[in-house]
């Protein structure tokens, strides 16, 4: 059976969401009704929903994240270690078997900001890893950003420089750096 | 090989009592789609499963009955019945248990594992790979199914925006999966 007209993923994703209109999501249904290689697809697009709920879950994901994000994984049960570092401050900082998510707020002032990057250093200020054009809300006055948990339990005891950094037409403007004193609480020596 | 019969050859069939086969066939053509519509609107597998029992035996009763005017029209018939039995099921849990001592549990088909499995390695790979302002939109849509109104003001930018964002990370999704998905 060949489907003449499927229907793309991004509709069945918000189909799965319900995040379409009622005319839509009624035309939806009614293809769905006689096509089951769309039917198919869709139980494809909904294991890939649950893929990345499962991932989300596990805190691995390197992010930046929103308030209700983390409201919601701590009502579902999600034990949250959190670090609030002022700009330009540090911190010592740890993480447990017990703990299923990382997050650091990193306080910065951002109203003028038009673009910001994350940019992730090693203890020498070496950037290891720049998260390019993160969401942010200028008026917030910081950045929620999740770590790897899997990263950060493997992780040995080391020194990690974040700074953040706002972009323009000009260049690249420091907003804050922070410096996270990272010891290892894990059994063993750690290593990645 | 037997010529597979259409919805309104099993509608006619049903209609006048020629053969379980039929019955059969419709219950095994109609009750993945059932379930799907279950699962999307119900948001649980046993309730979807309910569902698809109750929506079975009701079009089994009505198309025994000859109650479908229009054989042609035989998924919109039961599209129209999960419409009504999701109102109802939320509405009435005892109506299943009356149906059931009624009529019996009809066959639903071959049972299969709801879902395709999936390559988490290579999921989480294709997620690290989006952009920063994607996997946030694709990850706060998926897990916490946020609206696009929440996410828009969460990133400062318009419901319309994020809907461009998130499709564009699906297909993505979908293209580093590959036939995975």
């Amino acid at each position: 059976m060949n489907c003449f007209d499927p229907i793309g993923e991004p509709a069945l994703a918000d189909y799965w969401l319900g995040l379409l209109g009622t005319a839509e999501e009624t035309a939806v249904e009614e293809h769905l009704f006689g096509c089951d290689e769309c039917g198919e697809r869709l139980r494809r697009m909904i294991a890939l929903v649950g893929g990345v709920r499962k991932l989300a879950r596990e805190g691995c994901l390197r992010m930046v994240v929103s308030e209700a994000f983390l409201k919601r994984m701590e009502e579902e049960g999600s034990r949250i270690r959190q670090y609030t570092v002022p700009a330009g401050g540090e911190v010592r900082c740890t993480v447990t078997a017990d703990d299923d998510l990382l997050i650091a707020r990193l306080a910065a002032g951002m109203s003028e900001a038009r673009r910001v990057d994350l940019s992730i250093c090693d203890g020498a200020g070496v950037e290891r890893l720049r998260m390019s054009d993160i969401p942010f809300r200028p008026e917030a006055g910081s950045v929620v950003y999740q770590e790897s948990i899997t990263y950060a339990k493997a992780a040995p005891g080391n020194e990690m420089i974040m700074r953040l950094l706002a972009l323009d037409e000009a260049g690249e403007h420091p907003l804050a750096e922070y410096v996270f004193h990272h010891t290892r609480s894990l059994p063993g020596p750690g290593g990645w | 090989m037997s010529k597979e019969l259409t919805d309104a050859e099993l509608v006619l069939q049903i209609g006048l009592g020629s053969g379980a086969g039929a019955e059969g066939e419709l219950c095994r053509r109609m009750a993945q789609r059932i379930r799907l519509y279950g699962l999307r609107h119900l948001r649980d597998e046993q309730a979807a499963e309910d569902l698809t029992q109750q929506v079975l035996m009701k079009t089994l009763e009505a198309l025994r009955a000859r109650r479908l005017l229009d054989p042609e029209k035989l998924a919109s018939f039961v599209l129209g019945m999960c419409r009504m039995s999701v109102l109802d099921l939320r509405r009435n849990a005892q109506r299943r248990e009356r149906l059931l001592e009624t009529f019996g549990a009809p066959p639903s088909g071959p049972s299969r594992p709801w879902l395709p499995s999936l390559d988490y390695d290579q999921l989480e790979r294709c997620v690290r790979n989006l952009k920063e302002r994607e996997r946030s939109v694709v990850v706060m849509t998926f897990y916490d199914e946020q609206t696009g109104a929440d996410v828009a003001g969460f990133l400062g930018i318009s419901e319309a925006n994020v809907r461009v964002i998130r499709h564009r990370a699906i297909r993505q999704l979908r293209d580093c999966m590959g036939v995975a998905i």
